[in-house]
């Protein structure tokens, strides 16, 4: 359906230019937005619960306020996300109190479960440098102004997320022994699920409405390579092995892609290989924390409503 | 190379003005974090505060310091020590540092 604006709106794209409110928007893009929105807000919001599960385990006193620090960091740039979508017509108490779990559209890899403080800090080394790829692309690429004027703040923090992970990651992998195996054991498990958290490979993804819409710059694998030149570095240069290596200028994968996950042992089986459709119903089935997470913080929300 | 024949108290204050803090995109000296530093057989003590107490950063910076002073020729140990008199407060940036905190949006 045209709507009476997209001549205008097509226009503004074009050369370029910020979109900076919903009359400037044909129906198309503003769903676009949304969606991605809600995708990012759903992400920084259960990241909090999942640290925090994690952060109690924290070995020192400023190891935890640091924990609670990030963890505060994650619940203001959820708030970000949802104040947006807030201003483009959405109900933030629908969107966080009142949807079902599985509606939430984040990462698979937060249903499985951080369990030790040495999962934290490789959640923040590998899946804050996720959101750090995705985030900084939408923040340099995107066409709606409230939106990337809102993530300036956003990336020095989420910097704040990376030095913790790579910081106690180093020490952590120094102290050797029984500690640098903990480490290794969580980068095994974690590292696959973090490659897959930038979706199908470009091959199987024909059409991008966000790239159309410039609601981001780089496609997935572009995204994903992106955050593999990072992270295979960085564990190589503390001695913890990953599965990739570098080709050139590029970085491949040494296991199927995708392959099959066991969430409850928390281990893949590089020798089962599986589908892009495998993945996406173990994605829509959710995982093993969906439910927990969600209620952690969706719990107390009716307890002080007006009742009647 | 001039380094080696700067007075040590003058280059441990410049390593301290290269470190950044953690959470934002200032230098440890032009916020006003440093008290006082002195030089003795060959330790460097820094006297050294946070801006606030629950400082979650405050791990990383002493790490920061006591890494990048050790690399230092003639500097053998690193003590620091963490004060809370006077607390510190806006007053104690430098002009560098407002406007360093102004350019990335945080009026101080």
């Amino acid at each position: 359906m045209e709507s009476p604006n997209s001549a205008t709106f097509e226009g503004l794209l074009k050369r370029g230019e910020l979109i900076e409110s919903v009359s400037e928007m044909t129906p198309d893009y503003l769903r676009e937005l949304k969606h991605t929105l809600i995708v990012s807000g759903d992400t920084e919001l259960i990241s909090a619960p999942a640290y925090y599960l994690a952060a109690r385990k924290a070995p020192s006193v400023n190891a935890f306020m640091t924990g609670i620090a990030i963890i505060q960091d994650e619940l203001a740039h959820a708030h970000i996300a949802y104040h947006i979508l807030e201003d483009l017509g959405e109900s933030q108490e629908a969107l966080i109190f009142k949807r079902d779990p599985k509606a939430f559209r984040y990462p698979y890899a937060f249903d499985v479960p951080l369990e030790s403080w040495t999962e934290l800090v490789v959640a923040n080394a590998m899946y804050d440098q996720a959101g750090f790829c995705l985030l900084g692309d939408i923040h340099e690429q995107c066409s709606y102004g409230p939106w990337k004027r809102g993530l300036v703040k956003v990336m020095a923090e989420e910097n704040f997320h990376l030095r913790n992970g790579r910081n106690w990651s180093k020490r952590i992998s120094q102290a050797g022994g029984a500690a640098k195996e903990e480490l290794q054991r969580a980068v095994d498990w974690m590292f696959p699920l973090t490659v897959e958290w930038f979706g199908l490979p470009d091959n199987l993804k024909q059409h991008s409405a966000q790239l159309d819409y410039r609601l981001k710059g780089l496609t997935n694998d572009q995204l994903r390579q992106q955050w593999l030149a990072t992270v295979v570095p960085f564990m190589a240069s503390i001695g913890i092995s990953v599965p990739a290596h570098q080709e050139n200028s590029h970085y491949v994968l040494d296991y199927p892609f995708p392959c099959t996950f066991d969430a409850e042992a928390k281990r893949w089986d590089f020798k089962d290989p599986c589908t892009w459709d495998d993945v996406l119903a173990r994605w829509r089935a959710r995982g093993p924390r969906n439910a927990e997470m969600v209620a952690l913080f969706q719990e107390s929300f009716s307890k002080f409503q007006v009742q009647g | 190379m001039s380094l080696g024949v700067e007075p040590l108290e003058a280059r441990v204050w410049a390593v301290l003005a290269e470190i950044d803090d953690p959470e934002m995109p200032i230098n440890l000296v032009d916020l006003g974090l440093v008290y006082g530093v002195t030089l003795e057989d060959r330790i460097v003590r820094v006297r050294l505060t946070f801006t606030a107490m629950g400082c979650p950063a405050s791990d990383m910076i002493i790490g920061d310091i006591r890494e990048r002073l050790l690399a230092e020729p003639g500097v053998d140990k690193v003590a620091i020590e963490v004060v809370w008199d006077p607390p510190w407060s806006s007053s104690r940036m430098t002009a560098e540092g407002r406007e360093a905190l102004r350019a990335w949006g945080l009026s101080v």
